[in-house]
């Protein structure tokens, strides 16, 4: 996906959408403290694998 | 043969490299009525450099519609921080798109998508975008380096719109004004 001219990494919207549904768990360790985890989380932390089988 | 299945697999979950690193911060809300001094609470959530990193974060948090009202949520490159003293930003300005409340998360997902994957011609140019969530509407800014070079600038937001397929017009505002009036003029509109 380099550029010939550039050089440069690019990735159009389509192809970047492409990946959406291949990555849908937290990264590993990912910790941004307790206080604003409801605020800014949609699933609560530990929880989303539990979520994506029921 | 095994061997031969593992490098299929292993192809398979290849990380996708962005150009650059990027981080996202979160301003909260609650937190900013609490403390007095601006820019206190502003702090980093995660790094990504990763197309799958970047997912891995998006599809679990909040959108803008569903953030509190007084949230800011920011995309900015690795290392520059979101704030008119910081070095990179400091001669810089931004182009603002607004749209009432619970509008503006394909415009952002779309902005983000952009600058991840080096749309924009003068990428060099930029260095990230807010989301700010406020009670009648949404805003989002981009922000970029070297304000007075109206040619890149006026690319910069020529693309913008194209991408997200946004019709009104929009203006840039020089950091430098925007420090000094609480009410800045538009530089460029477009």
């Amino acid at each position: 996906y380099e550029n010939e001219y550039t050089g440069k990494k690019k990735y159009s919207r389509d192809f970047l959408l492409t990946f959406s549904e291949q990555c849908k768990h937290l990264p590993e360790g990912f910790d941004i403290g307790s206080d604003i985890t409801d605020i800014l989380l949609s699933v609560p932390t530990g929880i989303s694998h539990v979520i994506d089988q029921i | 043969e095994s061997s031969t299945a593992n490098e299929g697999g292993l192809a398979a979950i290849q990380p996708h490299p962005l150009e650059h690193s990027w981080t996202f911060w979160f301003d909260n809300p609650s937190a900013k009525s609490r403390q007095a001094t601006w820019g206190s609470s502003i702090r980093p959530i995660y790094t990504f450099s990763t197309v799958e990193d970047f997912w891995s974060l998006y599809n679990n948090i909040h959108h803008p519609s569903n953030l509190l009202v007084g949230a800011d949520f920011y995309c900015f490159k690795h290392k520059i921080e979101p704030k008119w003293e910081d070095p990179v930003c400091a001669n810089g300005g931004k182009w603002t798109i607004s749209c009432a409340r619970g509008k503006s998360d394909t415009f952002w997902l779309y902005t983000l998508l952009a600058m991840i994957g080096e749309q924009f011609d003068y990428g060099d140019e930029i260095c990230g975008a807010v989301v700010n969530v406020r009670g009648k509407q949404e805003r989002i800014a981009l922000w970029t380096k070297n304000a007075g070079n109206e040619a890149s600038q006026l690319s910069i937001g020529r693309q913008w719109k194209e991408f997200l397929d946004y019709k009104e017009t929009i203006g840039f505002i020089f950091h430098e004004d925007a420090k000094k009036s609480d009410r800045p003029k538009n530089r460029y509109t477009i």
